[in-house]
């Protein structure tokens, strides 16, 4: 059956709490991941599915069964070290092979499944090599070998890219996407860099400070975060977040106001609130030079170049936002006027930071999922 | 995230099956004989007799009114305090200076200052009792070149304690210059080079950072070289003094052993081990704080 | 980084005397050893002999069970340093990797008696020894000198540069402790094991202090305990004999250093305190 399930589970070092709380079903075969900042607890999650941890309370259970006293080496489960944790004094044979020569699997067997995974991760002719003489994105398929051979229901890893270049990093992610199809193990992979969440999770969970923020695809956590710091964490530049008033359909920045779409007004009138927080991402925000129809006015702060766009640092009635443009034409001290996308804007509450919900309506154009992942790493990269 | 150790509380009685045989040794020859020392010491004993009397501080009081101890911890502050000079203080600037200023013959130097630490010190006294023979050994002859006549130093209060400490530093020298080094060279490069790109003097540089930097291990090698250095003393002063010229070159480690297996007064002996004991304890109580005290600390 | 040649030769000059007055009484003792009695008191400063002779050496053997004693020394030394390092691998072991209550008091208390000094523990070992019976034997002078924590110490320091992660991903693979040692541990300490043990082998072999108190007859002698005895002539007629028992003395220790000086440096630079 695969599962994995967190049960209130409590991970603390004396008065520390690193886990507070978790509840988390991760599904058979699927790749989930665990996001979020450093010190936000994703890693003691990851190393307590895999017994290196201990819980302090709440259950954990692995294939339905409750699993907190099953020692490390009998939980079935396979793990990929951020620093990959190879043996130096063993060649990549040795490394590769080394478990299960101990476990006693048969010879045959393990001959079977070192080639394979040799063939696989393009490691023939590096056999009789020590890790100090691979390269990095060797070292890192050596690990991923290791790991592989051992045909585990559970499949760890802990920041496994972290240690390589971005061009590595591109081509392992495809390897890794590549080895889950093949073997359909579940997967757990712990990283803080938002792309390689959306490109690998088939579902992402992000923690902050021991808690769990949110957990869904790539598409629902990058286009309907569950609060503040969701919006705030998955998107580069982040999502601009201001305090504002609702009055009369309308949404009060300082003195400023534009008109809410009718279906945010049916929304937001659910609520019996009147102060509200509203967020809107920099590539939602249009920017234009002349004023428009509900519009915002602001004024530009400075520009820097990303590359393929710029973002536009602008002052909104004290509030620093960030809007994107292709032009360059942006000047200190210019007066502009800011257009938020009707149906991209996110409004929290204000005291528990949580999304007031999405209309109905707002059926997202990309439905399908492989284009929407492209078009987010364009956007975060 | 992980607190350093794998294996859980679970497993303890694993841990302690591995340490079960340091335990029993341990026990048997260390934690054991301490204890009965301090027993010892409240007792006059021989080693012979069946039978111990109960003397309580007698022992103690004995021995600080002997003036004869007086004399010995005397000499044993100024064997600290040759020891500290010729095993801490240059050690340390040699180590500074091999470090930053030489380039070239490193490792030669390291393995040459290094090798007397691992010949026996009965070799060094006899070689030195040889070659610093006031009438015919080869020093003796060299000074006579120069018509400076050797004083006969083991038969000298001060000379005796000065040869037998440069005996003994001898061997001491080269592993506290290893610690040493491997302190000063631990060092971050930038730190040092950054100074030497603003012109700071080498000297300003050895008592601005390096030492600073170093300190802990200073400090070790500070304690050890009292603690360990009076311990090696004991073997040039047995095997070339035996203590004399009438307890000129007698320690205190030296005297506890002279009075236990000499003069078989093992009340005597034990009660000036636990006094000697607690003055390296005092020391070492210091180094903790001021290491504690935020002294820089390597790594 | 620049330093002047101004200062660096200065340094050289003081660098390389240092190590002659170092070195001095090695050569001395090595030429002297091969001189004859005469040559030795005529031509002091010379340090190449004018007949070399095996004499002194021959003497050496003759007056005393030489090679008993040698092997006596050996074998002390020998078995010291194999209890030391297995049951300092073990413990340190232990204090590495294992999780147990009282760990960090344990360690203190063991690392500590590195400052005790032997006279505090020196009569009742004693009378441990002469009570099972012991005295003048191999073994009385073993068993007291296992109780070191030199081995623990730098073991430990060596064990915890070995990533915890090498560890834990034996630890998943169900691999015993007895394994994880012996397949992964030890290989990657063996530089910290090896000088350690050279290191141990080295000092039991020098000791003398403690075998001075349990052997009493010439036959069970150690190396530094023969050699002491030609102390008392004060440089009399067996001079140039003791010179010979000097470099027999030195000989192996020094051979040990100059092979392993890289592994012993290594342990001993590395290694640092606390």
């Amino acid at each position: 059956m695969k599962e994995i399930r967190f049960e209130n589970v409590w991970k603390s070092y004396g008065k520390t709490h690193v886990v507070k709380g978790l509840n988390l079903t991760i599904h058979p075969g699927e790749r989930l991941v665990l996001l979020g900042p450093s010190g936000c607890g994703k890693s003691t999650t990851l190393r307590m599915i895999a017994g290196l941890e201990e819980i302090t309370s709440g259950d954990l259970y692995l294939n339905g069964v409750k699993a907190n006293d099953i020692p490390s080496g009998k939980r079935n489960v396979a793990m990929v070290f951020q620093n990959y944790a190879l043996y130096p004094h063993m060649n990549v044979v040795e490394n590769i092979t080394y478990g299960l020569k101990v476990q006693k699997v048969h010879k045959d067997e393990i001959q079977k499944r070192l080639n394979a995974v040799l063939e696989m991760l393009q490691l023939k002719g590096y056999e009789n090599r020590l890790p100090k003489d691979l390269s990095g994105g060797q070292r890192q398929r050596v690990a991923l070998a290791r790991a592989v051979v051992k045909k585990s229901d559970f499949f760890l890893l802990d920041e496994p890219l972290s240690n390589l270049d971005a061009q590595l990093r591109v081509s392992a992610r495809k390897e890794l996407v590549k080895i889950h199809e093949m073997y359909k193990q579940t997967i757990v992979y712990v990283t803080h860099d938002q792309i390689e969440a959306m490109t690998i999770g088939d579902r992402i969970a992000l923690m902050n400070q021991g808690q769990l923020q949110m957990v869904d695809t790539p598409e629902n956590v990058y286009n309907r975060p569950a609060n503040i710091f969701t919006a705030k964490f998955i998107g580069s530049p982040p999502t601009n977040i201001v305090d504002m008033d609702y009055y009369d359909g309308k949404v009060m920045i300082g003195k400023q106001s534009f008109l809410l779409h009718p279906m945010w007004i049916r929304q937001i009138n659910e609520c019996n609130a009147k102060t509200f927080v509203f967020g809107i991402r920099p590539e939602h925000l249009e920017i234009y030079k002349t004023p428009q129809e509900n519009t915002l006015k602001g004024t530009v702060k400075y520009v820097e170049n990303q590359g393929s766009s710029y973002s536009i640092y602008i002052n909104l009635e004290g509030h620093e936002v960030i809007a994107m443009s292709e032009k360059k034409n942006w000047h200190p001290g210019e007066m502009v006027y800011l257009k938020p996308k009707m149906d991209r804007i996110h409004i929290f509450d204000q005291e528990s930071t949580q999304s007031i919900g999405y209309p109905q309506e707002l059926d997202l154009n990309e439905s399908s999922p492989m284009n929407h992942k492209i078009n987010v790493e364009t956007y975060l990269s | 995230m992980s607190d350093g150790t794998v294996f859980k509380n679970k497993e303890s009685w694993k841990a302690y099956c591995l340490l079960i045989p340091t335990l029993i040794i341990f026990s048997i020859f260390m934690f054991w004989p301490f204890l009965y020392t301090i027993y010892l010491s409240f007792f006059d004993w021989n080693m012979i007799t069946p039978t111990k009397e109960f003397v309580g501080l007698k022992n103690y009081i004995d021995v600080l009114s002997d003036r004869n101890t007086y004399k010995i911890l005397g000499n044993t502050f100024i064997y600290i305090a040759f020891l500290l000079v010729i095993n801490c203080i240059i050690p340390y600037l040699f180590a500074f200076v091999l470090d930053l200023i030489l380039k070239r013959f490193n490792g030669f130097y390291k393995s040459a200052l290094f090798l007397p630490a691992f010949i026996s010190l009965v070799v060094g006294s006899i070689l030195f009792t040889w070659i610093l023979n006031p009438v015919s050994g080869p020093v003796a002859i060299i000074l006579g070149w120069f018509g400076i006549e050797m004083p006969i130093w083991s038969k000298l209060d001060g000379w005796v304690i000065l040869v037998l400490s440069l005996i003994t530093s001898w061997k001491v020298f080269g592993y506290n210059f290893i610690v040493l080094y491997a302190s000063i060279n631990g060092i971050s490069r930038e730190i040092i080079e950054a100074a030497r790109l603003d012109n700071v003097p080498l000297w300003k540089i050895f008592f601005h950072i390096v030492l600073p930097m170093s300190s802990a291990t200073g400090i070790y090698v500070f304690i050890i070289t009292i603690v360990q250095g009076l311990q090696y003393v004991f073997t040039p002063i047995k095997v070339i003094t035996q203590g004399g010229p009438n307890y000129a070159s007698s320690n205190a480690i030296y005297h506890a052993y002279h009075e236990a297996f000499v003069l078989y007064r093992t009340g005597h002996s034990a009660a000036l081990s636990i006094m000697t004991m607690l003055i390296f304890f005092i020391l070492l109580a210091l180094e903790f704080k001021f290491v504690e005290r935020g002294i820089y600390y390597e790594n | 980084m620049k330093i002047k040649r101004s200062v660096a030769i200065p340094w050289h000059i003081i660098f390389i005397i240092t190590i002659i007055i170092l070195l001095y009484p090695i050569v001395f003792a090595l030429g002297s050893s091969f001189k004859t009695l005469e040559d030795a008191y005529n031509n002091v400063l010379n340090i190449v002999p004018l007949n070399p002779t095996f004499e002194n050496y021959i003497t050496f053997f003759n007056s005393l069970p030489a090679f008993k004693i040698t092997m006596n020394t050996f074998i002390i030394a020998s078995v010291a340093t194999i209890f030391k390092l297995i049951t300092s691998f073990l413990a340190a072991y232990a204090f590495v990797f294992l999780q147990f209550k009282g760990k960090n008091i344990l360690y203190f208390m063991l690392i500590s008696t590195i400052f005790i000094p032997f006279t505090v523990t020196m009569i009742p070992n004693y009378l441990i020894i002469s009570g099972i019976g012991l005295v003048n034997s191999v073994w009385g002078v073993i068993l007291p000198q296992l109780a070191n924590a030199l081995g623990i110490f730098l073991m430990r320091q060596s064990m915890k540069t070995i990533p915890i992660s090498l560890i834990e991903a034996a630890k998943l693979d169900h691999i015993g402790h007895a394994r994880i040692m012996k397949d992964i541990v030890l290989p990657l300490v063996r530089p910290a094991v090896t000088s350690t043990g050279i290191w141990f082998f080295i000092t039991t072999w020098n000791e003398y202090v403690w075998p001075v108190l349990i052997l009493k007859s010439k036959e069970n002698y150690t190396l530094p305990l023969a050699l002491q005895m030609y102390i008392s002539s004060e440089g009399g007629t067996n001079f140039t004999v003791a010179m010979a028992v000097s470099v027999i003395t030195m000989i192996i220790p020094l051979t040990l250093y100059l092979i392993f000086q890289k592994y012993i440096i290594g342990t001993f630079t590395s290694s640092g305190i606390k």
